[in-house]
């Protein structure tokens, strides 16, 4: 028997039109009496669909409105429901977001349902690709706007069924009550009562000024953590639907090898075997079973045979990824003239492969309707449902009207991003005429996947007779990031010579008065692509690694190294300090330590975003132990502290891991790093507590999903040497 | 073969698969989850006669008589199946809550486990009874936090 809580289709509550209204608001007709729809288009930098679209054309691009990017309100008699576009993984956003509509609606955050927007509800792609800690940045002066507007409205019609004039009447907590009465009525209402069509409001609705908020900027409780706790969320590899069966598929022994032939052998008669799925020209070979196991076992039992592909190990790749030449992206000053004087000091730095390791491992459910115009509903864990529903429809017919419902995410960190089983599932699914759920085991997960790309940085500096940096020459390359999962051409791709996703985290953020950077990318014969914060955190670790290198040699506290090369770089320069100061104050960072401990501190600039990180080491029993570490974040307006202070430990931990644990090892072309003992993550016993402060403040929030996991290797790496111990300039930190 | 999960007698069918399928497939309690399949993260934990236990490692066969409970399990609920009141550990993780969630299982059971024999842990204790899971958002902090929270709650209670 299965269970069957993924509801097959929710009912259309689509729209039949939509009516641009003044001020970009869309008004729809809501297929459900009494309701109304408010939707507001997201800013074109947020809206693009596609991240390497988004990438080639930020700033020249049109400023046409993105004709599908919403977020949109619901009303109706139950109450009121946010469709966001942009995807919940475990970031709180849908809560941050909920507290942003709740301030200009004037109810309670709870008072609101925010529900994951989907391509069943409303637009053909209703959902964002969410990346790059632009969530709530990307949402909030939108969600703000379209919630005011919908207040006026609400107040316009509340003013006509009470027969008072609309500023007669103040809102609050989901009601309405007129001036000097005890007149009370609440919204749920004034919508059950309304007929006919809305009334606009006549102008800009005001939005409330910051000194009023009562939500934004206080920590609100998860909208979705009730369910969670209570085992009733909806992950992907949950979803389930009334006779479905469990797929699996043959999988390539090696990076790119081709599947040439597949045969059934004896997997049909195995037990539980419904059906045997064979299409070698779309180099699929794939099973149906009654259970997951025996699914699983009859896929291992497929007779296939697979190309070549790559026999490349670890140190090959790391090889080929080497600084030398590149594309220069940065020449101020005269480097040679820098480099020709002074103190030199020189240093290379690498980073390895890493996985996401994302707890959840892929999977889809797929119910493909019968015929070649099936329409094809799918359930997925995705940060990107745009390309499930483009990869779907290239895989099984473009004409076919695909659904995509978005899952809670099990974690993802970039990985649910570029990949997901929906394509195996619609295959298998389509073939058997019965719903097909694909999920992977945890060896297969962290085999097939795509990779941090490792890096290596070459730095070069000089120290003058003042103790100041004269200039800093950086040559890096690193595998690809997001021309790994964009569809740019290679013979584009090799013209630009950098990845963009690599950029981030690359650029030294002190004053120079010389500085060269040369970037290479390169292609590797595995897949890589976007992990946590892309470049933040490897291209963070050389920088600020090599800066603390300088303060040696100059023979200055790195702190106050860093504050002194920070005077004339502007609100960004002003920003670094302050975090720097902050944490370096939570730490004590002027307190001396016992032999063999010893505090390191790093800092980084990310999606608008400052951070400073301070740790604390103890190496005694020749052993690295991370003790504690203090972090500042400014990160612009705080919407939920506690959201935010979250991601920012989150963040830490897994700049920890990569710090202290993680790396992905390759072998005769294939991952050996394939489950949590060959791939260690860290655990709570080497976690050490992690204090979050929040400076900043300001007008907007920034990002929050990445930037502190950017400083956090390099600052361990400055307290080892700082403890006594060795420079280390690899990751992942060995004694 | 019957099973006793979260107090009620199920029949199940595979009884020579892990218990983790047959719960999450068999009974649609998927409040159990999968992570790696090999005993390590922690996901799958169930509590099998009051212990914490990860349901890959048994088959269904070898639970027998014993009773299981699941994250579906610990909330008080009335007749008709709503939920009356959360277990105070479920309560303190609604209120100091993780991120993604997907390892929940293991760190509110392993926690519930605890409480039972330890009302009043500290925090090195905590640490050691959840050090086996692992949470790969990071919530580490946070979870010591909810479990002396819960420790707080189910005094009071």
């Amino acid at each position: 028997m299965t269970g069957d809580d993924t509801a097959p289709s929710e009912p259309d509550v689509r729209p039949r039109r939509w009516r641009v209204a003044r001020r970009r608001l869309l008004i729809g007709a809501g297929a459900t009496v009494g309701s109304l729809l408010v939707g507001v288009p997201i800013a074109l930098e947020y809206g693009r669909p596609s991240l390497a679209r988004w990438m080639l054309e930020r700033g020249t691009g049109p400023a046409e409105v993105p004709e599908s990017s919403l977020v949109w309100f619901e009303l109706t008699g139950d109450g009121i429901t946010v469709h966001v576009p942009k995807i919940e993984m475990g970031q709180g956003i849908h809560t941050a977001l909920a507290q942003v509509a709740a301030e200009e609606l004037r109810v309670r955050p709870e008072q609101l349902a925010v529900v994951q927007a989907d391509t069943a509800r409303g637009f053909p792609a209703a959902t964002l690709f969410t990346f790059g800690s632009t969530s709530v940045a990307s949402l909030y002066t939108p969600i703000r706007e379209a919630a005011a507007a919908v207040r006026e409205m609400l107040a316009i019609e509340a003013a006509r069924q009470l027969n008072v004039e609309p500023p007669e009447l103040t809102a609050a907590e989901g009601a309405f009550q007129v001036a000097g009465t005890d007149r009370v009525l609440a919204y749920v209402d004034v919508i059950a009562a309304h007929q006919g069509p809305w009334q606009e409001p006549g102008e800009r609705p005001a939005l409330r000024p910051a000194g009023e908020f009562t939500s934004i900027g206080r920590s609100a409780p998860r909208v979705d953590f009730r369910a969670k706790v209570l085992g009733e969320a909806t992950y992907g590899y949950d979803a389930r639907l009334p006779g479905m069966g469990y797929g699996a598929f043959a999988v390539p022994p090696r990076f790119g090898a081709r599947l040439e032939s597949a045969e059934p052998g004896d997997v049909a008669g195995m037990p539980g075997v419904l059906q045997v799925v064979i299409d070698v020209e779309a180099g699929f070979a794939g099973v149906v079973a009654d259970t997951r196991t025996r699914a699983w076992a009859a896929a291992r039992a497929l007779r296939t045979t697979w190309s070549e592909g790559t026999r490349v190990d670890t140190g090959a790749l790391e090889q080929q990824v080497t600084a030398g030449d590149g594309v220069v992206l940065r020449r101020d000053g005269s480097i040679r003239d820098a480099l020709s004087r002074g103190r030199i000091v020189q240093a290379e730095y690498r980073t390895p492969m890493a996985a996401h390791a994302h707890l959840e491992p892929l999977a889809a459910l797929a119910a493909v309707e019968p015929g070649p115009d099936g329409t094809i509903e799918l359930w997925v864990p995705t940060q990107s449902p745009e390309s499930v529903l483009e990869d779907v429809r290239a895989a099984l017919g473009e004409e076919r009207e695909v659904v995509v419902h978005v899952t809670q995410l099990g974690g993802s960190f970039g990985r649910k991003g570029g990949q997901h089983l929906a394509v195996e599932a619609a295959r298998l699914s389509a073939a058997t005429g019965r719903p097909v759920h694909v999920g992977w085991t945890r060896d297969t997960d962290l085999r097939q996947a795509f990779y941090r790309p490792p890096t290596h940085t070459k730095m070069r500096g000089s120290v003058g007779p003042d103790g100041m940096i004269r200039g800093v020459e950086q040559v890096s390359a690193a595998g690809d990031i997001i021309w790994a999962v964009a569809g740019l051409p290679e013979p584009v791709r090799s013209l630009i010579g950098f990845d963009p996703g690599g950029l981030l985290g690359l650029f030294l953020p002190y004053d120079l008065p010389a500085y060269r950077l040369v970037n290479r990318r390169e292609q590797l014969p595995v897949p890589t692509g976007p992990w946590r914060g892309l470049g933040l955190m490897p291209n963070t670790f050389a920088l600020e690694s090599f800066f603390d290198e300088l303060a040696e040699a100059a023979g200055t506290d790195p702190l106050t190294y860093r504050l002194a090369h920070l005077r004339e770089s502007g609100e960004q320069g002003e920003r670094l300090r302050t975090v720097l100061r902050t944490a370096a104050q939570m730490a004590g960072w002027h307190e001396s330590l016992p032999a063999g401990r010893g505090r390191g501190i790093a800092c980084s600039g990310d999606a608008r975003t400052v951070v400073a990180v301070v740790a604390e080491v103890d190496l005694s029993g020749g052993r690295l132990r991370v003790t504690g570490v203090d972090v500042a974040v400014d990160c612009g307006l705080v919407v939920n502290p506690a959201g935010a202070k979250l991601q920012a430990q989150g963040s830490v931990v897994m700049g920890l891991s990569s710090a202290l644990r993680e790396e992905l090892r390759i072998q005769d072309g294939q991952v050996v790093s394939d489950n949590f003992d060959s791939y260690p993550i860290l655990a709570m016993a080497d976690t050490p507590p992690v204090r979050v402060t929040f400076v900043g403040g300001g007008e907007v929030p920034y990002g929050m999903g990445e930037p502190v996991v950017g400083p956090v290797p390099a600052a361990v790496a400055n307290a080892v040497r700082a403890a006594g111990g060795p420079r280390l300039r690899s990751l992942p930190l060995r004694l | 073969m019957r099973l006793l999960i979260n107090g009620r007698h199920h029949d199940v069918e595979h009884g020579d698969e892990p218990l983790l399928w047959v719960l999450r497939d068999e009974l649609g309690l998927t409040g159990t989850r999968y992570g790696c399949g090999v005993g390590i993260c922690g996901c799958c934990t169930v509590l099998l006669a009051g212990r914490p236990t990860r349901s890959c490692q048994i088959t269904a066969a070898e639970v027998g008589e014993r009773s299981v409970v699941t994250l579906e399990g610990l909330a008080e609920r009335g007749p008709d199946g709503q939920v009356v009141a959360l277990h105070p550990v479920q309560q303190a993780f609604v209120e100091t809550p993780l991120q993604c969630g997907w390892c929940l299982p293991g760190h509110v059971l392993t926690a519930v486990a605890l409480l039972a024999r330890d009302p009043d842990p500290d925090e090195a204790t905590i640490a050691e009874a959840a050090s086996p899971n692992l949470c790969r958002c990071g919530g580490y902090n946070t979870i010591k936090a909810a479990v002396a929270r819960a420790a707080e709650l189910a005094r009071e209670a």
